[in-house]
């Protein structure tokens, strides 16, 4: 399978899990496995490419992916704990699981620039689909305002990423 | 796209704020904040002499890093902050050195 193909089929299948998600409304205990899930299956592709990557720009890109989602999952920890509450696996975190499994296995086969390529492209996808969950499911469903508020800011990394991935996208040419 | 003229008239803004703000000639500390994966405010206007703080207010480390390499923090850890004397005057821009879609411009007159 190429990795656009898979990257189109994971943004596909999250998006499929939101969108149900969203006709019965995901719970708190819910929302805060979802957030966990999105972060680790970002840094467990980043750990991935961080020794596969073959150009520097990819490499840094990958650091940069661990750094950050592990600070967020980092301070969502903090959060779930401080609330008392206990992340409840569901649909969605289930598919973000199965997509982020997929994604590692295809790109275990892969090397150079196919990989970095097929690596670039799931950032992309993947960090818009997250970034659309966060709009129409994860911030409006939150019931806790500090689990609404850590959403909030850390949206702009999201952002800040699926950018940078693009730039990167674009400079790989077609 | 600014107009030359509109150029001329934000530079001529930027020393009328300037004048007023630090008519003493003491040193003054101005404030970034980093904050949203931004730098706020991003274009900073200051005298020679004047100390800027950079606060990093986001759960992710940042850098202040001058394009022309004539500053860099280096990592600057969330709720961290790097501080520096404005010595040299002219325009400055910089990012953060790991998320290159943050820019921000420090000008020294």
């Amino acid at each position: 399978m190429n990795s656009s193909k898979t990257a189109t089929l994971f943004a596909m299948a999250i998006l499929a899990a939101s969108a149900s998600a969203q006709t019965t409304a995901p719970t708190d205990p819910q929302i805060a496995a979802i957030v966990v899930t999105a972060n680790q299956v970002d840094i467990d592709a980043g750990k991935l490419a961080q020794g596969k990557a073959a150009s520097k720009g990819v490499k840094d890109f990958a650091k940069l992916m661990i750094t950050d989602h592990t600070a967020v999952n980092k301070s969502a920890t903090q959060l779930v704990h401080k609330l008392k509450v206990t992340p409840e696996d569901n649909p969605t975190s289930q598919s973000l699981k199965h997509g982020g499994d997929e994604n590692i296995a295809n790109l275990k086969k892969l090397k150079g620039s196919a990989f970095d390529r097929a690596y670039v492209d799931h950032e992309v996808a993947y960090h818009q689909a997250v970034l659309d969950a966060l709009d129409k499911t994860l911030i409006p469903n939150a019931k806790n305002e500090e689990l609404k508020a850590l959403m909030v800011k850390v949206r702009p990394a999201f952002v800040a990423h699926l950018e940078h991935a693009k730039s990167m996208q674009a400079s790989m040419g077609k | 796209m600014l107009s030359p003229r509109g150029v001329a008239a934000f530079a001529f803004c930027g020393i009328a704020v300037l004048a007023s703000s630090s008519a003493f000639g003491e040193q003054r500390t101005h404030t970034v904040t980093i904050e949203g994966m931004s730098f706020s405010p991003a274009t900073l206007h200051v005298k020679r002499g004047d100390m800027v703080m950079w606060v990093n207010k986001d759960l992710v480390p940042h850098t202040v890093t001058a394009s022309d390499k004539s500053f860099d923090s280096r990592n600057i850890p969330a709720g961290g902050s790097w501080s520096r004397t404005a010595t040299r005057k002219g325009t400055t821009a910089y990012v953060c050195a790991y998320h290159p879609t943050m820019k921000g411009t420090l000008i020294v007159d």
